[in-house]
């Protein structure tokens, strides 16, 4: 558990918007995530969570800093860390008019997957989430936690060794929630996957993730161990810690 | 990598192309527009030139005609032309001197006067060459059709007395290079062309921004390029069931022609069918050149599309785009050759690719052009299409595709 899969150093993303406004959606943000951890990232919208994710997978590329993902340079071998790594965006589509299977098997298919091996991941992926009976059927009559479960699916068919998930659970049942959840604590503890997720449910944090990232403003204001965090801020639970951060409520020393 | 390996496919490109094509193919009011529009134009075309048939051979034209000629073959002439009026589907032809000629011209209160001039025989006998002059209210089909009919006609009737000898005909109603059957198959083809890829492009890649599906799909293991370029075969094939569907449309256009022209006499049933049918044999050379007009019609749409924010907004730029310079071009397509302009307004013509398509489809249509010119508006099709395709690659590339 002590090798380091993602490493930041000063990492900062700047956006210009127009020719006079900047947003610094990351400042000099430092964090190592080690092989097999769950590291949750936590912020109010426009913390530079979603950012921070997009820079280490490529699609955005720092102003300052360095990344590195699996030991590679974000900006020199994107294409090495992209076989290896998955993403489950925050506003994920999906193809509506794909079949479940379909978008499952489609999206392998693009990781070079041989066909043979990419039914069978689409078999055991669709059976973990429960839409085995409903491969065939068009996405677009799907609920909403469905959909979800499949984009899970979809993220997974490729056995990344680093799974980044933008809000995973965001408008999935209870019991989607669930199955969503037991599947990224299989996937951690039986493969030893990296796990990178953010969230706004504090309960998802403290049931999954080894450690928390708590972004405000671009800045990484608090990184460790959930209980680590609450002693840190002498708080009884995260949620305290959280809205004591960004709403001023209570009294915090660091 | 070799900048030609960039581009080539493999098996990663077939499973993007797949799920593009999956994806449109599901859509069945794209695939229904992709058929029925192709069909529905063509069958329009058929239609209202059935119509125009029917209105210039269901009421024959009064005819006016002046001999000025005292000589042997402007008398000639004129009798064969009296004698078969039925088969010119002439109702009346009415002598008149040339001064009434010349007075309801500049009334503009005639439709069609035949001149045959003072000299006709003389020019005919010493020079074996003779104009004849047919005034025509070129804004009446009825009054261009049997102008058409006596310009033909007297040709023959000159060719059947002395072959060598040649007759003219002072006349400048008609395109030199197509007729129109011609100029309307050239501005359907292109016009429904540019605009058939539009709801795909759109689609597949302001959509894919909009409904959030290009983010995922940016952080597979392929380059942007190579997205762009499984994208663009995806839309290419799809275009083809358009394309077929234009040869569809074609055939039923030509049986509907025909259909209406059958049951005339028989020389205003050659003329019609000739005029109006779009040759078979030209039908590769046209489904090459629609291949080519849409690839350009692509290539426009992959830039406004990936510049633009959501779907909506880049079909409305690609409409906009697209439509004005095709309907520029198309008109001007019916008032003669599009190289007749010259100036500013002659390279603004020149460059839009579509009018290369115009001259191409002009060319083969009328047997007209050469190899070199064929090729010229061939590669600046292609060689436009391509600039367009990197700078849509450039655009594409971008960081803010996703922000």
């Amino acid at each position: 558990m002590n090798e380091t899969v993602i490493r930041t150093e000063g990492l900062t993303k700047i956006f210009e918007q127009g020719k006079k406004r900047e947003v610094v959606a990351l400042n000099e943000v430092n964090i190592d995530v080690s092989r097999g951890e769950v590291v949750g990232l936590l912020g109010p919208n426009g913390a530079g969570k979603t950012t921070l994710i997009r820079v280490l997978i490529g699609l955005l590329t720092p102003t300052a800093g360095r990344a590195y993902v699996l030991g590679r340079d974000v900006t020199e071998e994107i294409d090495y860390i992209r076989e290896r790594v998955a993403l489950l965006p925050q506003e994920a589509g999906i193809y509506e008019r794909l079949t479940a299977r379909e978008n499952i098997v489609y999206y392998g298919g693009m990781y070079g997957i041989p066909e043979e091996e990419l039914q069978q991941r689409a078999d055991r992926l669709l059976d973990i989430v429960g839409l085995r009976e409903k491969e065939d059927y068009q996405v677009k009559g799907f609920s909403g936690g469905m959909k979800r479960k499949v984009l899970v699916a979809r993220s997974l068919v490729s056995e990344p060794e680093i799974v980044f998930l933008d809000e995973p659970t965001t408008g999935v049942d209870t019991i989607g929630a669930r199955v969503v959840r037991n599947l990224l604590k299989k996937l951690s503890s039986e493969q030893n996957r990296t796990i990178i997720l953010t969230t706004h449910d504090l309960n998802e944090v403290a049931e999954l993730c080894d450690r928390v990232g708590i972004l405000n403003e671009g800045h990484l204001v608090a990184v460790g161990k959930p209980s680590d965090i609450e002693e840190q801020f002498k708080a009884a639970n995260l949620e305290e810690v959280f809205v004591g951060l960004f709403t001023g409520e209570g009294v915090y020393e660091q | 990598m070799s900048m030609l390996s960039r581009f080539m496919p493999d098996r990663k490109m077939k499973y993007l192309v797949k799920k593009e094509l999956k994806s449109l193919f599901r859509s069945r009011w794209l695939i229904f527009g992709l058929i029925i529009s192709p069909v529905f134009a063509w069958l329009f075309e058929g239609a209202f030139l059935s119509f125009v048939v029917a209105q210039t051979t269901s009421e024959p034209s009064r005819v006016f005609i002046t001999l000025e000629d005292e000589g042997v073959w402007g008398q000639t002439l004129y009798d064969a032309i009296e004698t078969d009026m039925d088969e010119l589907l002439i109702s009346e032809l009415l002598s008149i001197t040339k001064q009434e000629g010349d007075e309801m011209v500049a009334n503009r209160t005639l439709s069609v006067w035949v001149r045959i001039p003072a000299n006709f025989t003389q020019e005919l006998e010493y020079n074996n060459v003779s104009t004849m002059v047919i005034w025509v209210n070129t804004g009446n089909f009825r009054a261009t059709a049997a102008g058409n009919r006596v310009a033909g006609f007297a040709r023959e009737v000159i060719d059947e007395i002395i072959v060598i000898r040649d007759l003219r005909v002072s006349w400048r109603t008609i395109s030199p290079e197509a007729t129109y059957g011609h100029s309307l198959a050239v501005f359907l083809v292109m016009i429904v062309s540019v605009m058939a890829p539009s709801p795909y492009i759109g689609q597949s890649f302001a959509g894919e921004r909009e409904k959030h599906t290009l983010e995922a799909l940016l952080v597979v293991p392929m380059s942007r390029v190579r997205i762009l370029v499984a994208k663009l075969i995806a839309g290419l094939a799809l275009t083809m069931v358009y394309s077929a569907f234009t040869v569809v449309g074609i055939l039923l256009y030509n049986w509907s022609i025909i259909a209406r022209a059958v049951g005339l006499p028989l020389a205003a049933m050659d003329y019609y069918i000739n005029l109006y049918t779009v040759n078979i044999a030209a039908i590769p050379l046209i489904f090459f050149c629609q291949l080519l007009i849409l690839l350009c019609a692509i290539s426009i749409g992959i830039v406004i599309s990936s510049a633009a924010k959501d779907q909506a907004t880049a079909e409305s730029l690609n409409n906009l785009v697209l439509l004005v310079p095709t309907m520029v071009i198309g008109i001007l397509g019916f008032t003669g050759s599009i190289l007749q302009y010259g100036g500013l307004f002659g390279i603004f013509v020149l460059a839009i690719p579509f009018s290369h398509a115009v001259l191409f489809l002009n060319g083969v249509l009328s047997g007209a052009a050469t190899a070199a010119s064929l090729m010229v508006n061939v590669a600046y099709m292609l060689g436009f299409a391509i600039v367009f395709l990197i700078i849509g690659a450039k655009l594409f590339e971008r960081e803010a595709i996703i922000v």
